[in-house]
C-alpha cells in the first residue's frame, strides 16, 4: 500500500504555501517531515485531513494491485500538537463513546481498562473529567483515540515537543510498535527527534516536498546537510 | 519631551489608522477587493490619517458640548424659578468633582498606553507625564468655549467663566495626586473603570447632591463654588509638583494595564475564555448515562450543562407564568380593562415574533456546544463522517427545541387564557392557533440558530464570531423581527401564516443541512 500526493497546491491570498506537491509514501514507515517555522507543515496536514480545501491536486491510497481509492475520513488519524479533548467527558466516557460509534471499524475491541493500561493512564485518572487532565494525559487520550481505529494514515503534528521525557519516550515506543500496516507522517522541527524516530526524512521547504537520502544518517554531516538544504532554499 | 510627544502621537495614530483599515477588511464584500498589502497603500493611509486628526480635534469639543448641553443646560432648565447662576455653578461643581475621579485620563487603561509602555517599553514617567499634560491642555481648550458660552448665558461673570477650565484641571490634578499618594502609602493602584463599592457610593451621593437639592429649591450660594473653584487652582499646582516628582509610574501602569495584557495576548485571552467555559461543566460525579453512542454523548452534555441550558429557560417560564397570572388577576378585578386587553391580544401576535426572538436561548446553546464539545471533537476525523454529523444534528435539534418549547408553551397558554378571560373571540380556532403559532415561533428560532451553526460554524477557538456572513444574517434576523412589530394583523391570519412559514423553513433548513453540513461543519482556522 502506498499513499500518493499529486500536484497538491494551496495559497493564502497571494502567498503560495504549497506548490504542486507530489510525493509517494510507503507502508510501514515513519516519515519525519522537517521544515522551518511557517513552512506549511500544518497547512499540508490540514489539507490531507480535509480541514482545509486545497486549491488543486489530489491524494489517494494505492494498493498492491495498483488500484487507487480515496481515503475515507475514518482512515486518517490526526494528532495535533495541542491536544484537544471534549472537556465535559471523563476519560472513560470519551473512550466508551468512541468505541460505541466505531464498533464496526474496530476489529478486535479490548476492554476500556485494557486500553488505559496500554497507554499507562492510571486507574485513579480514568474517571476524571478531561478538563482536569494534565497536558501529557490529554495527549495520551488523543493519541489513544487516534490509534484504536487503526487508521491507514496517521498524521502527527509536533506531537512530542511539549511532553515530559517519560511520556515522550512512551509515545516514541508506541509509534514504533504501531507503524506496521500504515503510513505515519510526523512533523517536527526538532531534528534529533526526526533522526531518532523516523525511517525517512522529508523536507518541506519553499512549498515543495523533498526526500533526503538517508546515507550515513547518524553522522553530523547528515544533520548539516539538512540544515544547509533548509537554509539555502529559503534564501532563494 | 518633544520626542516623547511626537512618538506617542504617531503611535496612537498608527494604531487608529490600522484599526480603521482592519475594520474595512472585516466587511465581507470589501474583504475580497482589498489586498493584503492594504496597510502599505499610501493614499488610504493619508485619508485615514486625516480622519484621525479630525477626530482628535472633534473629540476635544464634541464631548464637552454634549456634557454642557445635557448635564447642565438641559438639567438647569428643569429647575424653574431658581437663580440661573447659582444652579449653573452648583451643578458644575458637583459634576466636576465626579469627573475628576471618574475621568482622570491617567488611570484609564487604554490600548495605546499598553503598546507604548508595555510592548515598546517607552519610559513610563515621560510617557505618562507628556500625555497627561497634553490631556490637560486639550481639556482647557475643549472646555473654554462652552464655559464662556453657557456661563454667560446663565449670568456667570466673564472672569469666572475664563477661570473655570483651569479649575477643572486643578481638580483633576488633585485627584491624580491623591490616587498616586494612595498608591505610595497603601500600594493600591487606581483604575477609573473599576470602582470599589465606596467609590460607587460616593459617585451616587455626589450625583444626588448635584440634582436633588435644586428640585427642592435649594442651591449652594454662588460664593461657595466660586471659592472652591478658585482654591483648586493653587492646589492643582501643588499636585502638579507632586506628579512631576513621582517616580513609580512604571509600577502604577503595570498594575493598571495588567488586565489589558491578558486581553491583548491572544493565547492568554483564549485560555481565559476556555477556562470560563470549562467552569460551566458540572463536576457532579453522580452524573452518568445508560444510553449508547451519540445519545450517550448528548445526554452527558445536557446533564453536565443543565445549569446554563435549562436555568434561563426555567426562569423565563416562571416569569411568563407570573405575568400571565398578574394580567388575569387584573382582568378579574377591573372589568373595564377587559375590552382594551382583548383588542390588544387579538392584534399583538406580531409583537410576539420579537419577544420569542429575544427569549430564545439558541446562541447560548450553540456556543456551549462549540466551546465544550465540537471545538475539540471536530479535530477527530471519525466525528466528521457525514452520517455522524447528521445523526448528532437531529439529536441536538430535538434538545434545543425542548429547551425553548417550555417557555413558549407557557407564554402561548397564558396568552390564550388572557384572550379567553378578556372576553374571548367568536372563532374558537384562534385559541389553538395562538398556542401553536407561538410554539412554532420558538421552534423556528431553534432551527434557525442550529442551522446557522451547522452551515456557517461561525466561531473560532476563542468563541469569537469569525464569519461575516453569520453576523449579517443575525442582523437581518433582528431587523425582520423588529419590523414584525409594525405589523397589525388579526391573530388567526398571522398565526396561520407563522405556522406555514415555520414549517417551510424547517423543511428547507433540514434539506440544506443534509446537503451541505458535512462540508461546512468544520473548525475555522
Amino acid at each position: 500500500m502506498k499513499f500518493v500526493i499529486e500536484q497538491l497546491s494551496k495559497s493564502f491570498e497571494n502567498k503560495q504555501v504549497l506548490k504542486n506537491i507530489g510525493f509517494t509514501f510507503e507502508e510501514g514507515k515513519i516519515y519525519g517531515l522537517l521544515g522551518r517555522n511557517g513552512a506549511g507543515k500544518t497547512t499540508l496536514f490540514n489539507c490531507l485531513n480535509r480541514d482545509l480545501r486545497a486549491d488543486g491536486g489530489c491524494f489517494y491510497l494505492l494498493d498492491e494491485e495498483g488500484t487507487r481509492r480515496e481515503l475515507s475520513s475514518e482512515e486518517i488519524g490526526y494528532v495535533l500538537s495541542t491536544p484537544t479533548v471534549p472537556e465535559f467527558l471523563t476519560g472513560r466516557e470519551f473512550l466508551k463513546f468512541f468505541i460505541d460509534i466505531n464498533e464496526k471499524s474496530i476489529g478486535d475491541p479490548r476492554t476500556i481498562d485494557e486500553y488505559f493500561e496500554y497507554m499507562s493512564i492510571l486507574p485513579e485518572d480514568r474517571d476524571k473529567l478531561l478538563k482536569d487532565y494534565s497536558h501529557g494525559m490529554k495527549n495520551k487520550m488523543q493519541m489513544l483515540i487516534n490509534i484504536i481505529a487503526k487508521p491507514k494514515l496517521l498524521l502527527l503534528d509536533e506531537p512530542l515537543t511539549s511532553l515530559d521525557v517519560v511520556v515522550a519516550e512512551e509515545m516514541k515506543q508506541l509509534l514504533r510498535s504501531f507503524k506496521q500496516d500504515r503510513i505515519t507522517i510526523f512533523s517536527t522541527h526538532i531534528m534529533d527527534l526526526a533522526v531518532d524516530l523516523c525511517d525517512e526524512i522529508v523536507l518541506l521547504n519553499h512549498g515543495e516536498l523533498e526526500r533526503v537520502e538517508k546515507t550515513d544518517r547518524d553522522s553530523r554531516l547528515f544533520k548539516e546537510k539538512i540544515i544547509a538544504a533548509l537554509r539555502e532554499e529559503s534564501n532563494e | 519631551m518633544n520626542k516623547t510627544l511626537r512618538l506617542s502621537f504617531s503611535l496612537k495614530n498608527t494604531y487608529r489608522v490600522n484599526g480603521f483599515l482592519y475594520s474595512l477588511k472585516q466587511i465581507p464584500l470589501l474583504k475580497r477587493l482589498l489586498p493584503q498589502s492594504l496597510y502599505r497603500v499610501t493614499g488610504l493611509k493619508i485619508f485615514a490619517n486625516i480622519l484621525s486628526v479630525f477626530w482628535e480635534i472633534l473629540s476635544a469639543f464634541l464631548g464637552k458640548l454634549l456634557y454642557f448641553a445635557v448635564m447642565i443646560y438641559g438639567a438647569a432648565s428643569l429647575y424653574d424659578g431658581l437663580p440661573e447662576r447659582e444652579v449653573f455653578l452648583h451643578l458644575f461643581l458637583f459634576l466636576t468633582l465626579i469627573g475628576s475621579f471618574m475621568n482622570t485620563g491617567m488611570f484609564n487603561p487604554t490600548k495605546d498606553k499598553y503598546y507604548a509602555m508595555i510592548l515598546l517599553r517607552m519610559d513610563a514617567r515621560a510617557y505618562t507625564l507628556v500625555n497627561y499634560g497634553y490631556l490637560l491642555v486639550k481639556t482647557v481648550i475643549g472646555f473654554l468655549p462652552f464655559t464662556v458660552l453657557f456661563g454667560i448665558d446663565h449670568g456667570v461673570p466673564l472672569w469666572l467663566c475664563l477661570m473655570l477650565p483651569f479649575s477643572v484641571i486643578g481638580m483633576k490634578l488633585c485627584a491624580a495626586a491623591i490616587s498616586l499618594s494612595r498608591y505610595t502609602l497603601k500600594g493600591k493602584g487606581y483604575n477609573e473603570n473599576k470602582f470599589s463599592r465606596y467609590m460607587m457610593g460616593a459617585v451616587v451621593l455626589l450625583l444626588a447632591a448635584a440634582y436633588a437639592p435644586p428640585a427642592f429649591g435649594l442651591v449652594l450660594p454662588s460664593a461657595v463654588p466660586t471659592v472652591l473653584f478658585a482654591a483648586s487652582i493653587p492646589l492643582g499646582l501643588l499636585s502638579l509638583r507632586y506628579l512631576i516628582n513621582f517616580r513609580d509610574y512604571r509600577a502604577v501602569n503595570q498594575e493598571l494595564l495588567a488586565g489589558l495584557t491578558n486581553q491583548m495576548d491572544a493565547s492568554a485571552g483564549t485560555q481565559i475564555i476556555k477556562k470560563a467555559n470549562e467552569d460551566k461543566i458540572a463536576a457532579d460525579a453522580s452524573i452518568s448515562s445508560r444510553r449508547k453512542g451519540f445519545e450517550y454523548l448528548n445526554e452527558l452534555f445536557i446533564k453536565r450543562h443543565r445549569k446554563i441550558l435549562w436555568s434561563s429557560s426555567k426562569k423565563l417560564s416562571y416569569a411568563a407564568a407570573v405575568v400571565s397570572a398578574g394580567v388575569l388577576l387584573l382582568l378579574f378585578l377591573k372589568p373595564e380593562v377587559r375590552s382594551p386587553v382583548n383588542m390588544m391580544v387579538r392584534t399583538a401576535l406580531p409583537y410576539f415574533v420579537f419577544l420569542m426572538y429575544a427569549v430564545n436561548r439558541g446562541t447560548l446553546f450553540t456556543q456551549a456546544l462549540f466551546m465544550n464539545c465540537d471545538h475539540s471533537l471536530l479535530t477527530y476525523s471519525f466525528y466528521k463522517r457525514p452520517a455522524f454529523i447528521l445523526r448528532l444534528f437531529r439529536i441536538r435539534l430535538r434538545e434545543i427545541m425542548k429547551i425553548n418549547a417550555v417557555p413558549a408553551l407557557v407564554i402561548g397558554g397564558g396568552l390564550a387564557l388572557i384572550l379567553f378571560a378578556s372576553g374571548g373571540t367568536e372563532d374558537l380556532l384562534t385559541y389553538p392557533v395562538l398556542i401553536v403559532s407561538i410554539l412554532f415561533l420558538s421552534l423556528f428560532f431553534s432551527i434557525h440558530y442550529l442551522t446557522l451553526y451547522y452551515l456557517l460554524q461561525p466561531y473560532n477557538a476563542g468563541t469569537e464570531v469569525r464569519s461575516g456572513t453569520y453576523r449579517i444574517i443575525m442582523t437581518v434576523t433582528y431587523l425582520v423581527c423588529f419590523y414584525c412589530m409594525q405589523l397589525r394583523l388579526p391573530v388567526l391570519m398571522f398565526g396561520l401564516m407563522t405556522i406555514v412559514f415555520c414549517l417551510i423553513y424547517g423543511v428547507v433548513a433540514c434539506f440544506l443541512i443534509y446537503r451541505l453540513a458535512p462540508k461546512t461543519f468544520r473548525i475555522r482556522t
